[in-house]
């Protein structure tokens, strides 16, 4: 094999490196985040979000969160219903 | 030999043909076996240093330069099969139109030299496509690098040292996160009773999406006990999926109800397969 | 098809709520947004998130998988995200409308993003660079092509296999170029 014949495969490499390094990933970085904890008070009438009746609606106004029925997933089940 | 009755068939130059094509046939698989054997042991430490320098946790990079390095011997799969088609079966397909029918003892003898021709191509081939096999599972095997096992560990390390360190965002109590929670879940605060939500670490939600493969490579030694059983027994197999799905629900114990109705399926797929 | 238990709705979120919301994710939306969308907090989003492919998983049958397909080829008729768009220049706006109704558009672009992947190239980066086309929009697209392309394979196999090749061809050769050429070009029998 030539000088030349043997740099090909390197060649290839060193630049198939690069242009893997180089691009960008699909949907950007991953923004690596720290774990954190957020509320959220009630739209309507300023309160904080309690849990007195359940998840979705005001226990203070009955303002609706979420007008949606809960069923029993994994963390939340059919009891958090307001 | 003597022959009385007819003028023997001979062609010394297509004798001549099938020899040269042969080597070559040879010489050019050889050739691009030192290639591949070239671009995939220099690549191995090129990849191993990519995988670690990426910073995705999706090691994305690390995986497009596989793909390329592997859409390349798919690319010298195609070059073979191309030069297979013309100069060994075309070959064959216009040589076997010009000799002696094979009712004939020239016949016969030519069309046996095409058929031995043919034969020691085609097996040349294979040992070509087994070298090709060989290095597309060494590329793919450079995947499995990720020490899962030490990323979940420091997930949960992490977690003891955070998990005392929440404040309620209405009262600024004290919020203790009773497990290492993976999706975004609602907590209480135990003294004005305000839902928080907690939302975990992206880190903490990778080591969720690995959970199965972490599962996996726990369990890799009864896969591969599995595998290597010359009768391929089913029981081993099934003690594998167990011990896997065992492993699956320690990891994610808020996933095992979801899991084992996964793994009923499975099984149910997998008595079916064997009917 | 509502007795399945497995069709029942996760947290009153669908199967098609939840297909429409993995297409729109697909095209750049987050997660907050598509919670938004549905109406639901982040958390509730997320145990559907969680819970939906749980449920494909344990169908043996594959009619949710199916049914899911269906719905995210729907995604931009589904009410509560007809609106909801994330910002694309024009040409990817008609590049978009494009691949949804033009199907030798999509097949050449489909062939395209494989062959990028085989040169290293994440192909649905490269779609949306140059076409300016997102990568849920494409998989709508493929859900929306997928029965006619069966079809026209069961009815005319070779003409299919024919123009695969032609598109094939045209995008190695385009991905070898830019990287200077294949490994093992230069071997000849």
């Amino acid at each position: 094999m030539s000088d030349e014949e043997k740099k090909k495969p390197l060649t290839y490499l060193e630049k198939l490196r690069q242009s893997a390094l180089n691009q960008k990933n699909y949907g950007g970085e991953v923004n690596m985040e720290e774990a954190r904890v957020e509320a959220r008070d009630c739209p309507n009438c300023g309160a904080g979000r309690a849990y007195r009746h359940g998840l979705t609606a005001c226990a203070y106004c009955g303002f609706t969160f979420m007008d949606i029925k809960l069923t029993d997933g994994v963390h939340i089940k059919k009891e958090n219903n307001s | 030999m003597f022959n009385f009755f007819e003028k023997e068939y001979d062609n010394p130059a297509l004798i001549e043909k099938i020899k040269q094509t042969q080597n070559k046939w040879i010489s050019f698989l050889e050739k691009l076996e030192a290639r591949m054997k070239e671009m995939c042991m220099g690549a191995l430490p090129e990849l191993k240093e990519v995988f670690e320098q990426d910073n995705d946790p999706y090691k994305r990079a690390h995986g497009r330069m596989v793909s390329a390095l592997q859409g390349q011997l798919g690319q010298m799969r195609e070059k073979a099969n191309e030069v297979k088609e013309e100069k060994v079966f075309n070959f064959v397909h216009h040589a076997s139109a010009t000799i002696p029918p094979i009712t004939t003892k020239a016949g016969r003898k030519y069309d046996d030299m095409l058929y031995a021709f043919r034969q020691v191509c085609l097996d040349r081939h294979r040992i070509f496509e087994e070298k090709i096999h060989y290095y597309f599972s060494l590329l793919k095997g450079t995947t499995g690098q990720q020490d899962l096992e030490a990323d979940y560990q420091e997930q949960l390390t992490a977690f003891e040292s955070i998990k005392d360190k929440f404040g309620c965002k209405q009262c600024g109590g004290n919020i203790t996160i009773p497990k290492l929670f993976f999706i975004a879940t609602y907590v209480t605060c135990p003294f004005c009773h305000t839902q928080n939500t907690f939302l975990p670490s992206t880190a903490t939600q990778l080591v969720f999406h690995n959970a199965r493969s972490l599962a996996e490579q726990r369990t890799a030694h009864l896969l591969k006990a599995y595998e290597e059983s010359e009768t391929k027994a089913p029981g081993l197999y099934q003690q594998y999926l167990r011990s896997m799905f065992d492993e699956w629900n320690k990891i994610v114990p808020d996933m095992a109800e979801e899991n084992e109705k996964f793994y009923q399926r499975l099984l149910k797929d997998n008595s079916i397969d064997h009917h | 098809m509502s007795e399945n238990p497995l069709l029942a709705p996760i947290h009153g979120i669908t199967l098609e709520d939840y297909s429409a919301a993995c297409a729109k994710l697909g095209s750049g939306l987050s997660e907050n947004d598509v919670a938004k969308a549905l109406g639901v907090e982040l958390p509730v989003w997320q145990e559907a998130n969680l819970l939906w492919p749980e449920r494909m998983k344990q169908d043996g049958t594959f009619h949710i998988v199916t049914l899911f397909g269906q719905y995210f080829g729907q995604a931009d008729q589904h009410p509560k995200f007809g609106n909801l768009k994330p910002v694309v220049s024009a040409e990817g706006a008609n590049n978009t409308e494009k691949i949804k109704t033009d199907i030798d558009f999509y097949q050449e672009l489909e062939v395209a993003r494989q062959v990028a992947y085989e040169y290293g190239i994440d192909g649905a980066q490269w779609i949306a660079d140059k076409y300016g086309i997102n990568l849920g929009d494409f998989q709508v697209a493929a859900s929306i092509w997928n029965e006619q392309i069966q079809k026209d394979l069961q009815t005319d196999y070779a003409k299919y296999n024919e123009n695969q090749d032609t598109y094939r061809a045209k995008y190695k050769h385009l991905f070898a170029e830019a990287q200077g050429g294949n490994v093992a070009d230069d071997i000849e029998f």
